[in-house]
Parts: structure tokens; sequence; C-alpha cells
């Protein structure tokens, strides 16, 4: 396990090392954020490309977790992990996007996936 | 696909959708627009990011962290990968620095993310420590909701109804990453990873509600395709943005020559 730095060892640790290396690389963002989108109107050209990158940029996180999985979701194979997905997209797409229905679709297809093919 | 995605099936207009929230009306108080949030995010996206925060409980039990600073990393971080990342990493046992740089990359998307939703929030007289306030709450769920909601809400409502909104999630996640300290390691392995993929799922269904027109279905796509690639090939954590500076650009680049044509 990673060790706490000595001259700030104890009980308070947990909360420091939280605070400085969880917190502050987070929230960083969020208040650089706020300098730059000062004076930026709504239906600026240059927001619709920041939309554009951050909407990518989600994206390339769901298929980063989807490739290389965390924890217990790596037991599940990579063919019913996208087929979870592949399956909650489809149900947005025939469903007039009800949400609920696309997220329970996909637990539904990953759960019995992993029950039935899963590496465990 | 794409094309099924944004166009065809996909305009329905918005009052005709199952999950939209009842317009907020301008004569309302603030405690009641923001109660309407409040029931907005309790409808679904409240309980997913909670159930999808039971995770970092369970990380934070295993390296030895008190319950309290688990609870405290999703009031406080409020961003999933970042406190899987920062609990998985103590348990590999990597360097602080090494920590706090694969966070402060995996968490760049809320530079354009709280960039774009910004504008929306924003009312005259509002100082920069009350965009600093909101800006925190600033997360996928609050984001793709927020982009999708707030337009229809009069502007000087929207402060109220988003606080509101986000407020709900976090207190329903403080709830979940609580539960999840102490009850993860006794669920059976599908349902854990069930709980692990509902973060995955959640996003891409988000977004995938939050799409307007064909630029905003090339970026999901082209990040979708080329941030795998992107990993094999870039090291040093600049993978994902590398993947995200391209495909949005291309994703704006369409999107603008479409408008141009029109």
């Amino acid at each position: 396990m990673t060790q706490p730095i000595a001259l700030l060892d104890g009980s308070l640790w947990p909360y420091l090392a939280l605070l400085l290396f969880a917190v502050l690389p987070t929230e960083i963002w969020r208040w650089l954020a706020v300098g730059f989108a000062r004076g930026l109107k709504a239906d600026s050209p240059l927001l619709e490309w920041v939309r554009a990158v951050a909407t990518a940029l989600l994206a390339g996180i769901v298929a980063k977790l989807i490739v290389s999985p965390p924890g217990a979701l790596a037991y599940a194979p990579l063919f019913v992990r996208v087929a979870a997905l592949a399956a909650a997209v489809a149900v947005m797409a025939v469903s007039r996007r009800r949400m609920m229905l696309a997220v329970l679709v996909g637990e539904v297809v990953l759960i019995g996936g992993v029950w039935l093919f899963g590496a465990a | 696909m794409a094309r099924a995605l944004c166009t065809g099936r996909f305009d329905v207009p918005e009052a005709a959708r199952s999950d939209d929230p009842m317009s907020v009306s301008a004569d309302w108080s603030w405690q009641r627009v923001a109660l309407a949030g409040m029931r907005d995010a309790l409808l679904l996206p409240a309980w997913i990011v909670g159930f999808g925060l039971i995770g970092i409980g369970s990380l934070a039990r295993d390296v030895g962290y008190p319950v309290d600073v688990a609870v405290l990393s999703t009031i406080l971080v409020w961003a999933g990968p970042s406190q899987v990342l920062f609990f998985a990493s103590i348990a590999a046992g990597a360097a602080w620095s090494a920590i706090a740089i694969a966070i402060a990359f995996a968490s760049l998307r809320f530079l354009p993310m709280t960039m774009a939703i910004l504008p929306l929030l924003r009312r005259p007289g509002q100082s920069i420590w009350q965009q600093l306030f909101l800006s925190h709450y600033v997360a996928v769920t609050a984001w793709t909701e927020g982009l999708r909601r707030l337009p229809g809400i009069p502007v000087h409502q929207r402060v109220a109804y988003f606080l509101g909104f986000a407020n709900t999630c976090m207190a329903v996640s403080s709830v979940g990453t609580f539960a999840g300290y102490y009850l993860l390691g006794a669920l059976p392995v599908p349902f854990a990873a069930g709980l692990l993929c509902l973060t995955p799922i959640f996003f891409l269904v988000s977004l995938t509600a939050g799409l307007r027109h064909r630029a905003d279905v090339t970026a999901l796509v082209l990040g979708l395709a080329l941030a795998p690639v992107c990993e094999r090939f870039i090291g040093g954590g600049f993978d994902l943005i590398v993947a995200g500076l391209i495909a949005g650009s291309i994703a704006f680049a369409i999107g603008r020559k479409r408008k141009a044509a029109k």
C-alpha cells in the first residue's frame, strides 16, 4: 500500500491525502473552467467545439471502462460488456429514449452474461 | 446506427418523451423549482449515481481508510473515475505524485464540460464565488441532464433547479458510498460486476439521450472508437485527451459544414 508521507503521518493523513491528491487535481479543472467561461455566450462556436470535445471525452471514458474493466467487472468477458452497452443503446433507439428501460436492459444483459459466461 | 440515432425515431418532440421533466413555469417560487429538480433527480439519475458509487465504499475499505473519507470523497471529489483511481492506486501502491497526475488527466474533461454548462446557469449579478460553487456540481449526470433540461427552464430558475437536482444526486450517492463500505464484499460476482458496469452504461445512455444533431453523434461514436486505439498507442495518461480532442474536433468540423450547407 502507498505509504503516508512521514512528516504528515497520523490519523488525519487519509483526509489530507484525499484533499491533496484527489480533490485538488479534480476540482482544479472546474475552477479553471469558471475563468475560461466568463464572457462566453451560450451559442458561441467555441462552446460548440468545447461541447463536442467533452462529449467525445465522456464516450472515451465509457470505452476505456469497457476495454480495461475495473475490479469484478473483469469477470465479464469482453463480448458481454460490449453486448450490454449495445443493448442499452438499442433500447434508447427503439423506445423513444426511455433511459430507465435502457439501463435496466443493459444491466440484465451484463449480469446474465456474467452468470452464463463469467470467468469466475 | 448513427443515422438512426439522430434522425427518425429520435426526433421525438420534447414533451412526448416519457422521462422528461414537467415544465417549470416562470411564476414558481425557487423552493418549488428546487423541488422539481429534486423530483427529476429521484426519477432515475440520482439512483444510478448512488448505485454506481457503492463500489467506492468497498474500495476505500480495502485500503483501510475510514468510512468518512469514502463519503467525503463522494461529496468533495464528486467524480466516480477520480475516486476509483484514488483508492485503487493506493491499493496498488502507486506513488502519490503518480496518483495525482493520473487523476488530473482523467478529470480534464471537467474543463470543457464546465465551460459548456456555466453559460446556461449564468444570470446577471452572479458573483465568481457562486460560479465556483456551481461548478463543483458538474459531473456526468448533472452535465448531460443539465444540458438537456436547462434550456427549457426560465433563466432565473435554472440555478435553483440545478442545485435541487445535483444536491439530491449527491445526497443519494453519499448514502450509497456509505452502504457500499459495509455491504459490497458480500455480493455475488455477477451483481458486483453489474454495479461496476452501471457507470459506463449510464454514461452512454445519458449521452445518447442528449444527442441533438449529427455532430453530437459523430463525437460520441468517434470518442468510443478512438479511446481504445489511443490507449494502445499513446502512453503517459495522454491517450484520453488526445482521443477527445481529435474526435471532438472532427465532430465540430462536420457540424459546421452542415450548418454552412443549409
